[in-house]
């Protein structure tokens, strides 16, 4: 398993588990207190960041070639892959208001900062994804 | 509609070359281990200029190293 994968493998870990314990998080405060108070349980997925230190922690071999042409075209076509949903995203964020609440509603601008937040999480976990797939689910590669 | 295949005799000049292995012979041309195997596997296609490096790293022309056959479906 090269540093690439190690990274994709620690950020696909550290976002869902800070997406679950959100998950939970919110339904027992919805149940406890109600709605507005219950999103407080998305502080949890500060967690998330938490993947960022991987890149530290797995640091390049000096002397030995760790990122080639392969490893470019793996990580573009994840880059792409990741963008792409991520428009999805934003566009299905967009669309399905208009269409439940009408042309003439209104909603409120607390919902951007989340919408922005989730879409980049989005991002990050499907690049990952992306990454793992095209590398095999192994680790391994085909190695012998 | 005509099928594209890339077939490749780098396993085969590794062994014919002083058994080299795959980690030396990609630290003879600059990619990761990795990436020979992809190559040995036919997973991966290499760029032109990686193509040269493996065929000159083994002092052979790049059509002995690759092979392109396009099959008829």
């Amino acid at each position: 398993m090269n540093r690439v994968q190690k990274i994709a493998w620690s950020l696909v870990v550290t976002i869902s588990v800070a997406f679950l314990l959100s998950c939970i998080a919110i339904a027992i405060l919805y149940v406890k207190v109600g709605m507005p108070k219950a999103l407080a349980g998305l502080g949890f997925m500060g967690i998330a960041g938490l993947g960022g230190f991987s890149a530290l922690i797995f640091q390049t071999e000096k002397g030995k070639v760790t990122l080639d042409e392969r490893d470019r075209l793996i990580n573009r076509r994840a880059a792409l892959a990741g963008f792409g949903t991520s428009y999805l995203l934003v566009g299905l964020a967009c669309m399905i208001p208009f269409f439940i609440l009408g042309p003439k509603a209104s909603i409120s601008v607390i919902w951007l900062p989340y919408i922005f937040g989730g879409v980049g999480l989005n991002m990050f976990f499907v690049h990952s994804v992306a990454i793992l797939i095209q590398y095999g689910r192994g680790g391994k590669d085909g190695e012998k | 509609m005509a099928k594209s295949e890339m077939q490749n005799q780098v396993r085969r000049l590794r062994f014919e070359h002083g058994e080299i292995t795959q980690q030396q012979l990609a630290d003879r041309v600059g990619v990761t281990r990795q990436t020979i195997i992809a190559i040995e596997s036919g997973k991966y296609a290499p760029s032109l200029p990686l193509a040269f490096r493996i065929a000159r790293s083994f002092g052979v022309s790049i059509e002995q190293v690759f092979q392109y056959d396009e099959q008829e479906t």
